[in-house]
C-alpha cells in the first residue's frame, strides 16, 4: 500500500497524527464532561487534581482521601489550579491531561529512536512499529482521560534507551524516579544488571575472584544512582508529609488486598479468605509474591536479558503483571510499551495466524470477565462464582500461554545485544 | 418520679368535663383510645436500676468535671462499655456497637450552632427489645398492683408505642422517659388498649402525676400549635381545670388539606450500584413560605454508602433532580468491604430539587417527581446460615425523612414547647430558628423499609476455588519455566533451524 508507506515514511506525518488525535480527543473530552452527567475524565485525575489543589493551599496531598502517590504528581499538577487572565482555571484544569499525552509522544518519540539507532531499522520500519503506541486508541484514550500511565511509559523507556547509550548514571537516577513513582520498575534493576554483564575472569580463578568480577562498575553505578535518587527523593517526601508519604504512597500498595473485582488470578480467594477467615485458609496474600518474583525478578532477567533487554523487561512486566494479587486494565500499559521492541523479532510477526490467535484470544479474555463483571455490577447477579472466578482463571491461562510464547522468542535468539561499546548490528527481517 | 400523661384528641373533636372523672387518687379519662397519649417519666438517678445508673452516675462525675478535663473524647471513649452493652441488651445481639469511639459517628458541628461538644450518633434497625421497659423501669415501676398501675401497664405496652425517647440530663441528675403512642386502629387491641389506659392511678408512693386531657385547637399565630381541654393533677385537684394555650413548634404537618405523600423505592435490578427513587406528586409541591427547601435526611445502615465525591458535580445533581448533599457523617470509606467496617453506618441531608413553579398545579405533568440518590454497596459476607445458597445477603434499608426546611418567624421561643423534641439527627444540621414540615411516607405496602438483595461469595463453593486457583498458578508457573528452560538450553538447534526458513 504506497499511501500507507509514504505515511510511514515521514516522522512528521506519524507525530502530527498522534499529536492531533490526542488534541481531539482531550477536545472531545471537555465537551463531554460540560453537557453529559457521564464524564470523560477519570475519577483518578480528580483525585490528582484535589490533591494538586491541597498542595497549592500548603497542605498535604494525602489530605484528599485515596491519593495514593507520590507528592511528585500532586506537585506536577499544580498549573492545574492556576487562574490566568489569559487562561481561566478551567482550561488551566487540564494542564495534566495535556502533560501525559505529551508523555505518550515523547515515549513515541524515544521508542522510535531506539529502534532506529540500537536495531539498526529504517525510519519508516521503526515509525511503523511506534505508532503501535502513538496511534494506539487505548493508550490515547488512557492519557487523555488523566491517568497517569503515560508518565511512567516515559521513565521506563527513557530507562532503556540510557542503558542501551551506556549512559548507566542517568539510567539509575531514572530508575530511582520510577520506583518512588510505582513501586513496580524496582524489577527492571535485575534485568539491567543481568545486561550489564560481569568482567571476564581468567581461566581457573578462585571464588573470592569471581564475586569480585560481579560487581563491575557500571553496575555498582547502577545501584548507586538509583538507590540514592530513590532515598533522596524519600527524604525529601518524608521531610514535607511525614508518615502519611509513607503510609499511602507504599505501605498501602503492600497491604492492600482489593476485594472489589479485578482480572486477577487471586481475586476470588482474597475474597474468600477476607470475608470468611478460617484456620484451614491458605496464606494467599502471603506466598502469592513468590512465583511472581521468582519470574519477573529470578529466571526471567537471569536467563534472558544480555539476549535482549527491551523484550525482557516485556516479560518481565508480563510476569509480574499476570501473577500480581490485584490486576486491572491500566496495569497492561506497562508491558505495552515494550510491544514495539519484541515485536519485530517476535514469532507472533512471523506467523501471522499465531499473533492473531494471541490477540484475540487476550481480548477474549477480558471481554468474557467483563460480562460477568456487568452481571455483577448492574445486574446484581452473583457471579462470583463460577463466573467471574473461571474467566480470571481462563485469562491467567491465555496470558500465561502468551508469556510461554514471548520467553520461547527471547530465549532462542543467537547472539547477544551490546552497549555503544561494542556494536554488533542486528540483521533487520 | 414524676409523671406526665397527656392525651392529645385531633382537631374537631372536643374534650368535655364529663369525659373526665377524677377521684382522690385516681383519674378516668372515657375516650382515651381516640387519642394519642405521651407518657413522661422523670426519674432520679436512684429510680434506675443497678446497671443502668452505673453507667448514668460514671457520666455524671465526669462530665460534671468537663471543664477540668482536657480530652473529653477520653471520656466518652470510657463511656462505651455500659452504654454499648445496654444498646446489645435492647436491639438484641445484631447490634453494631463495640465502642462510641468506633461504632458511633459523630456528627459535624454547624459553625453559627455554638455547641461546644460533638454529637455521636447511631442508627440501627431493629425491633426493639420486649425487655426495654423492663430494664430502664423495673426498679422504678415496682409499685402498686400490676394491673392497675399506669406505670406497670405502660411498661408492657411499650412494644406498641410509636417512639421512646431516654433524655438523661447530667447536671440535674435525672432521667427523662418518654412515650408516645398513636390512636388506636379501628378495631385491633381497643379492648385491651380501653381496659388500661382509661384508669389512670396516682402511684402509692405518692409522687407528682399530672394528666392533661387536650384537643388541638385552631392556632392564631403562625408557626404555633394551640391545645385546649383539661388539665388535672391527681391527688391535688378534686376536678380538672380547663385550659387553653399555645406554644411555637419546630415540627409541623403540611398545611392544607392536600395529603401530600411521597413512596421511595429502589430502582431494580439493584446490582452493586442501587439507585434509590423518591416520588412526590408533582402538581402539589409547594412549599409552604417562600424560604422553604425541600430535604431528606437519611441514614443508611454500613453495606451501604454514598461518594460524596460523585455528588459534587452540578451537571450531575441535576440530572438526579437533586439540589445538593449538604452534610454526610458516619462511615464514608469507598473502598472497604462491609466486614471490615466498625460504625454502624452513615446519615446524609440532601436538599431536593422542586419540580420548577411553572409545572405546580399544571393538568398536563401528571407524573410524579423523581428524586434519585446514586448509593454503592460494600462486599457483604455471605449468608450465616450454610442452607442459604441463593448466593444473596439481604440488607434493609429505612426510608428516609422528607420535609420543608423553613426559616421560623422572628422571635420565637421554640423551647416553650412542652413536647419539644430535638437531636433528631437532622435538625442540629440546620440553624436553630428553623421549623419542618413533614411530608409522610405513603407506602403501598405496610412497611417504610427496603430490602436489597446483595449478591455475596458463597463460601460453599470455598474449596474449589482454593484448590483451583492454586492448580492454575502452580501450573501457568511451570508452563513459563518449562518454556524458558527449552529456549535458553536449545538455543544452538534452534538457531540453526530458523537460519534455513
Amino acid at each position: 500500500m504506497p499511501m500507507l508507506s509514504s505515511f510511514f515514511s515521514s516522522p512528521w506525518l506519524v507525530f502530527g497524527t498522534a499529536i492531533l488525535f490526542r488534541l481531539a480527543l482531550l477536545i472531545y473530552g471537555r465537551w463531554q464532561d460540560a453537557n453529559s452527567p457521564i464524564k470523560y475524565t477519570d475519577i483518578d485525575y480528580l483525585v490528582f487534581t484535589d490533591a494538586a489543589r491541597f498542595v497549592a493551599r500548603g497542605h498535604s496531598p494525602y489530605d484528599r482521601a485515596t491519593y495514593r502517590y507520590t507528592p511528585l504528581l500532586a506537585w506536577l499538577l499544580i498549573p492545574t489550579t492556576w487562574d490566568t487572565p489569559a487562561i481561566p482555571n478551567h482550561v488551566w484544569f487540564d494542564f495534566g491531561k495535556l502533560l501525559f499525552a505529551a508523555g505518550d509522544i515523547a515515549t513515541g518519540w524515544l521508542i522510535m529512536r531506539i529502534l532506529v539507532k540500537r536495531k539498526g531499522m529504517s525510519v519508516q520500519q521503526a515509525l511503523k512499529y511506534a505508532s503501535l503506541w502513538l496511534l494506539n486508541p487505548m493508550v490515547a484514550n488512557i492519557s487523555t482521560r488523566g491517568s497517569s500511565e503515560g508518565l511512567l511509559a516515559v521513565l521506563v523507556v527513557a530507562l532503556v534507551w540510557a542503558v542501551l547509550e551506556g549512559r548507566i548514571r542517568v539510567a539509575g537516577m531514572l530508575l530511582g524516579l520510577g520506583v518512588h513513582f510505582k513501586i513496580y520498575p524496582f524489577i527492571y534493576a535485575a534485568s539491567i544488571w543481568w545486561w550489564l554483564g560481569s568482567d571476564g575472569v581468567p581461566e581457573g580463578a578462585d571464588v573470592s575472584k569471581k564475586i569480585k568480577a560481579m560487581f563491575t562498575k557500571k553496575r555498582i553505578a547502577l545501584a548507586t544512582n538509583s538507590f540514592l535518587t530513590f532515598m533522596a527523593l524519600n527524604c525529601v517526601m518524608y521531610y514535607f508529609y511525614g508518615v502519611p508519604f509513607i503510609e499511602h504512597s507504599y505501605r498501602y500498595h503492600f497491604t492492600r488486598i482489593d476485594h472489589r473485582h479485578n482480572f486477577s488470578v487471586y481475586n476470588t480467594v482474597l475474597h474468600l479468605n477476607s470475608a470468611h477467615s478460617t484456620d484451614s485458609s491458605f496464606k494467599v496474600e502471603s506466598i502469592a509474591f513468590v512465583p511472581q518474583l521468582f519470574l519477573s525478578v529470578g529466571v526471567i532477567p537471569f536467563l534472558l536479558a544480555k539476549k535482549d533487554l527491551a523484550s525482557t523487561m516485556l516479560a518481565q512486566t508480563f510476569a509480574f503483571v499476570t501473577f500480581n494479587k490485584v490486576c486491572t486494565s491500566q496495569y497492561f500499559l506497562w508491558y505495552m510499551v515494550f510491544i514495539p521492541f519484541y515485536l519485530p523479532s517476535s514469532s507472533m510477526l512471523r506467523n501471522s495466524r499465531l499473533g492473531l490467535t494471541a490477540l484475540v484470544l487476550w481480548v477474549l479474555g477480558q471481554a468474557l470477565w467483563l460480562q460477568q463483571g456487568f452481571e455483577l455490577e448492574f445486574n446484581g447477579k452473583s457471579t462470583f462464582v463460577p463466573g467471574l472466578w473461571l474467566a480470571s482463571m481462563l485469562f491467567f491461562g491465555i496470558n500465561c500461554w502468551i508469556l510461554g510464547v514471548i520467553v520461547q522468542d527471547v530465549g532462542s535468539q543467537a547472539g547477544l545485544e551490546r552497549t555503544v561499546a561494542n556494536p554488533q548490528h542486528k540483521k533487520d527481517r | 418520679m414524676k409523671q406526665r400523661i397527656t392525651y392529645v384528641l385531633p382537631e374537631g373533636s372536643r374534650v368535655e368535663s364529663s369525659d373526665v372523672k377524677v377521684d382522690k387518687d385516681s383519674l378516668k379519662f372515657d375516650r382515651a383510645d381516640e387519642a394519642a397519649k405521651e407518657w413522661r417519666l422523670t426519674l432520679a438517678l436512684n429510680d434506675l436500676p443497678d446497671e443502668v445508673r452505673e453507667g448514668c452516675s460514671w457520666a455524671v462525675e465526669h462530665l460534671a468535671n468537663r471543664s477540668r478535663c482536657k480530652q473529653y473524647s477520653a471520656i466518652v471513649m470510657s463511656f462505651t462499655v455500659p452504654l454499648c452493652d445496654l444498646l446489645r441488651k435492647l436491639l438484641g445481639v445484631t447490634a453494631k456497637c463495640h465502642s462510641i469511639q468506633e461504632s458511633f459517628s459523630s456528627t459535624p458541628k454547624i459553625p453559627e450552632r455554638l455547641a461546644i461538644t460533638t454529637t455521636w450518633q447511631y442508627f440501627q434497625y431493629a425491633p426493639l427489645s420486649s425487655r426495654l421497659g423492663e430494664i430502664f423501669l423495673s426498679k422504678a415501676c415496682n409499685t402498686g398492683h400490676p394491673d392497675l398501675d399506669a406505670c406497670a401497664f405502660a411498661v408492657r405496652d411499650l412494644q406498641r408505642a410509636s417512639y421512646v425517647e431516654f433524655d438523661f440530663e447530667a447536671i440535674g441528675r435525672k432521667l427523662e422517659f418518654t412515650a408516645v403512642w398513636a390512636p388506636q386502629g379501628p378495631k385491633q387491641n381497643r379492648a385491651m388498649a380501653r381496659r388500661a389506659t382509661r384508669m389512670i392511678r396516682r402511684p402509692k408512693t405518692g409522687e407528682r402525676t399530672e394528666v392533661g386531657t387536650l384537643q388541638v385547637e385552631k392556632a392564631t399565630e403562625a408557626e404555633e400549635l394551640s391545645l385546649g381541654g383539661f388539665l388535672t393533677v391527681i391527688g391535688e385537684d378534686d376536678h380538672p381545670s380547663k385550659t387553653l394555650f399555645s406554644f411555637p413548634s419546630r415540627h409541623h404537618t403540611l398545611p392544607g388539606s392536600s395529603p401530600v405523600t411521597f413512596a421511595a423505592s429502589f430502582q431494580q435490578p439493584t446490582g452493586l450500584h442501587p439507585k434509590f427513587q423518591i416520588k412526590l406528586p408533582r402538581q402539589q409541591l409547594t412549599p409552604p413560605k417562600d424560604t422553604c427547601g425541600l430535604h431528606a435526611y437519611w441514614t443508611l445502615p454500613s453495606a451501604l454508602f454514598i461518594d460524596r465525591y460523585q455528588l459534587s458535580d452540578p451537571l450531575f445533581l441535576a440530572s438526579q433532580n437533586l439540589v445538593a448533599l449538604h452534610s454526610l457523617s458516619g462511615e464514608q470509606d469507598l473502598e472497604a468491604p462491609n466486614w471490615v467496617i466498625e460504625q454502624w453506618g452513615s446519615a446524609a441531608l440532601f436538599e431536593l430539587g422542586a419540580p420548577p413553579s411553572s409545572q405546580i398545579g399544571s393538568s398536563t405533568q401528571k407524573s410524579d417527581w423523581i428524586i434519585t440518590i446514586p448509593t454503592h454497596l460494600r462486599y457483604l459476607a455471605g449468608p450465616q446460615k450454610p442452607t442459604d445458597t441463593s448466593g444473596h445477603a439481604s440488607v434493609d434499608v429505612p426510608w428516609p425523612i422528607v420535609f420543608w426546611a423553613c426559616e421560623a418567624e422572628e422571635g420565637l421561643e421554640m423551647s416553650n414547647n412542652p413536647f419539644d423534641r430535638v437531636d433528631l439527627g437532622y435538625d442540629r444540621l440546620f440553624g436553630p430558628q428553623t421549623t419542618f414540615y413533614h411530608i409522610p411516607p405513603a407506602p403501598k405496602v405496610n412497611t417504610t423499609v427496603e430490602e436489597i438483595k446483595v449478591p455475596v461469595l458463597d463460601s460453599e463453593k470455598a474449596e474449589w476455588v482454593r484448590a483451583g486457583t492454586l492448580i492454575a498458578v502452580v501450573a501457568g508457573f511451570a508452563w513459563i519455566c518449562w518454556q524458558l528452560l527449552r529456549a535458553t538450553s536449545g538455543q544452538n538447534f534452534k538457531a540453526q533451524k530458523q537460519k534455513r526458513k
